[in-house]
């Protein structure tokens, strides 16, 4: 009775009662052996494995659940090394549990993850709502070094730690998002509750190519407990880094309010080189904006341009009160939910290319438009400091 | 969570295609005559109803505490849809549990187990009724989910709460609801890992717990072998310490504990700390802000020697120092 398994199947929670069946089958012992051993096939036999389920027995079953804890634990362990908990001294305090219009953290330390040998350090920028003067982390085995701020990406709420004077740190294995599927088991991970063993929380990735393309989604719990935690496979792979986030808003703390909901972000890092090249420079990528106040076209296709604000991107292309936007890159807009996912895909410094119907001429015009970063008088706290 | 639960829900369904139940759906089966719904008082937006479960054969139920509990009748209502009234045994103030007795042959009932049952990672099932979504006979809502962590954390209601410092078993699944305190949380065999808590939010995150108080604090509570009156422990005289360190305090108390000048004479000048140094922690615990100084130096006792970690430019220094009395 020897079953051949394909790789994804193996990841994907509804098929992991047959795959644990597999192991009770004598394949494989472990879960995690099992992945392993099977990773070199691609054939797949699924007819016999139906037959197969209904003659399970209850204590099978019972097993096969139990290995599914086991296989959580593990997947725990394995990627426990690259955590680190962040400690923060000082900062602004908060007025009524918010900062800036925004709930505040909580008094607790926050997670990180290890991505470098030499001590970087990712972490979510929520975990710095409260602009600490001074940051330290400890590592997994205890050691606590002070970390200086690199760099920021508020279009992805990350922040780049880096330790000085370290070697060999331990870095987790990263899964490429193309490798991500829909429906694959994922466990968060943090240490936000103040244990210094990692709390875990374990569901499926809901969706991918969330935020404007930045993000996966997750029903398993995310919260400040795990924001800048990983989220991780059963092997303990890190599929992506816990964030805060709401397609509505950029702001650092939008999003929290879906805390433990079941709609859960992550970002994926396995191809990030580059950005985390930019953000090792000490680049601080701001999130995109145009400047113009807008609502839907009322005689037609686009949208209406109702005030152009001074001094941003569309004034100094010249827009009007007036003019209709009808596309960007070549994209359709007639709502401004479509709108706002166009545009966040971009970041600030990036150019679009839009399509105006005029009002003064009537004309249909093409128009490069660099993009700026919102401007700094909104309710957003200001810029981390750079850590002395 | 909730997909998961659709997911084991197709297993469930594979399991039953030869008529077998399943085992999760046996865990709930077994675990719902053990339940009962309770009903009392309410005050303004604090809703008059919880959970319970059976503890005994003649009608001890366990619940969690509340304002249901202040009114002048608390009604049980068991799986079958029976009601009775319930006297209050004991509730205590620390861990959030009432004791209530019905006069009634309860043969169903939970188990206490004195040690811990579950681990992290393992399968939950949360039974509650959680929005009292559940009247009369009908059975209490269940969800799957995993044990997060074990682990003693300080977490509190409101300021005015007394703060449960035990051991509390975080889970996955959404329990912090209205109703649903007082719940079961059981292993996929049915064995219970504890009870649904209050709702409560953790300082550490600012952000509401899904958690079960475990069954052995529960076993402790019930057979008696707790303090459950909420007796205080004898207070030692607090005496008022001092290190002989001026902070510096520009900036309000949310500032790091930065040393701005050190006493001739004093511990830290013995001790060798310096100006511009930054106290880390004292004896383990962190040192955030200049409140958590303030704070700390009220647990030390003179003369008491403990460690003290500080920043120096960009180095950690660990040293050992003892208070004096405050002069």
């Amino acid at each position: 009775m020897l079953f051949v398994w394909k790789m994804e199947w193996m990841c994907m929670p509804d098929k992991i009662f047959q795959f644990v069946l597999g192991c009770l089958c004598g394949l494989l012992v472990t879960p995690l052996g099992f992945v392993v051993a099977q990773t070199d096939n691609n054939e797949v036999e699924v007819n016999a494995v139906d037959a197969e389920v209904s003659e399970l027995s209850e204590a099978e079953l019972m097993e096969a659940m139990a290995l599914t804890s086991k296989a959580f634990r593990s997947a725990a362990s394995r990627v426990a090394p690259s955590l680190v908990t962040i400690e923060s001294y000082g900062g602004v305090s908060a007025v009524q549990g918010r900062i800036g219009g925004i709930r505040k953290q909580g008094e607790g330390n926050t997670t990180g993850i290890i991505i470098s040998s030499d001590g970087f350090i990712l972490t979510s920028t929520f975990n710095f709502i409260q602009r600490p003067p001074v940051i330290s982390v400890i590592l997994s085995g205890g050691e606590r070094h002070f970390a200086k701020l690199v760099g920021r990406d508020d279009t992805r709420k990350i922040c780049l730690l880096k330790i000085d004077g370290l070697t060999d740190l331990p870095i987790p294995e990263m899964v490429d998002e193309s490798k991500i599927k829909v429906g694959q088991w994922a466990i968060s991970l943090g240490v936000g509750y103040g244990d210094t063993s990692p709390a875990m929380s374990t569901g499926i990735i809901s969706a991918k190519n969330r935020i404007g393309g930045r993000a996966i989604q997750t029903d398993a719990n995310i919260s400040p407990a795990n924001y800048g935690g990983p989220l991780v496979d059963v092997e303990g792979r890190v599929l992506g880094i816990c964030v805060p986030m709401n397609p509505q808003s950029q702001a650092v703390g939008a999003g929290v309010e879906w805390y433990d909901s079941g709609i859960g972000f992550a970002v994926p890092l396995a191809n990030a080189n580059k950005l985390l090249d930019r953000l090792k420079a000490g680049e601080y990528i701001r999130p995109a904006f145009i400047g113009i106040q807008s609502g839907p076209n009322p005689l037609g296709d686009g949208i209406l341009v109702n005030k152009v604000n001074p001094d941003s991107p569309a004034s100094r292309v010249k827009l009007e009160a007036g003019d209709i936007l009808l596309s960007i890159n070549d994209n359709r807009v007639n709502d401004m939910l479509r709108l706002k996912q166009l545009i966040n895909r971009f970041e600030a410094g990036e150019t679009i290319r839009i399509t105006v119907k005029r009002k003064s001429s009537g004309n249909e015009e093409d128009l490069e438009l660099p993009l700026a970063p919102p401007p700094t008088n909104s309710k957003e706290p200001l810029a981390l400091p750079k850590i002395r | 969570m909730g997909c998961v639960v659709l997911v084991c829900g197709n297993h469930l369904a594979f399991a039953q295609q030869k008529d077998q139940p399943s085992f999760i759906d046996q865990a709930i089966s077994n675990s719902q005559p053990k339940m009962v719904k309770v009903f009392g008082a309410s005050a303004g937006k604090v809703e008059g109803f919880a959970t319970g479960i059976i503890v005994s054969k003649d009608g001890l139920i366990l619940s969690s505490q509340g304002v249901f509990l202040d009114g002048r009748q608390v009604k049980v209502v068991l799986a079958d849809g029976a009601e009775h009234m319930a006297t209050i045994l004991k509730r205590d103030r620390e861990t959030q549990l009432s004791l209530l007795k019905i006069q009634a042959d309860t043969p169903s009932f939970f188990e206490l187990s004195e040690e811990s049952v579950g681990e992290k990672g393992d399968w939950v099932i949360a039974l509650s009724n959680a929005f009292k979504v559940a009247d009369k006979d009908e059975p209490v809502s269940a969800m799957l989910g995993v044990i997060s962590l074990r682990t003693t954390m300080e977490a509190r209601l409101t300021k005015r709460d007394v703060a449960y410092r035990g051991e509390l078993v975080l889970i996955d699944a959404i329990t912090s609801n209205p109703g649903a305190s007082g719940g079961a949380v059981v292993t996929p065999r049915g064995n219970l890992v504890g009870i649904v808590g209050k709702i409560i939010n953790s300082s550490e995150t600012n952000t509401r717990l899904n958690y079960a108080v475990p069954s052995s604090v529960l076993f402790e509570f019930v057979t008696g072998k707790a303090s459950v009156t909420g007796e205080t422990q004898p207070v030692l005289e607090q005496q008022d310490v001092e290190f002989g360190v001026v902070l510096f305090t520009l900036g309000g108390r949310n500032n790091p504990a930065y040393i701005d000048r050190v006493v001739r004479g004093s511990p830290a000048a013995k001790a060798k700390l310096k100006s511009d140094d930054m106290i880390v922690s004292i004896a383990g615990e962190k040192i955030g802000n200049l409140k958590d100084y303030a704070e700390s130096l009220k647990s030390l006792r003179p003369e008491e020697e403990v460690l003290m970690i500080v920043k120096r430019g960009v180095e950690m220094m660990r040293v050992r120092i003892a208070p004096r009395l405050k002069k």
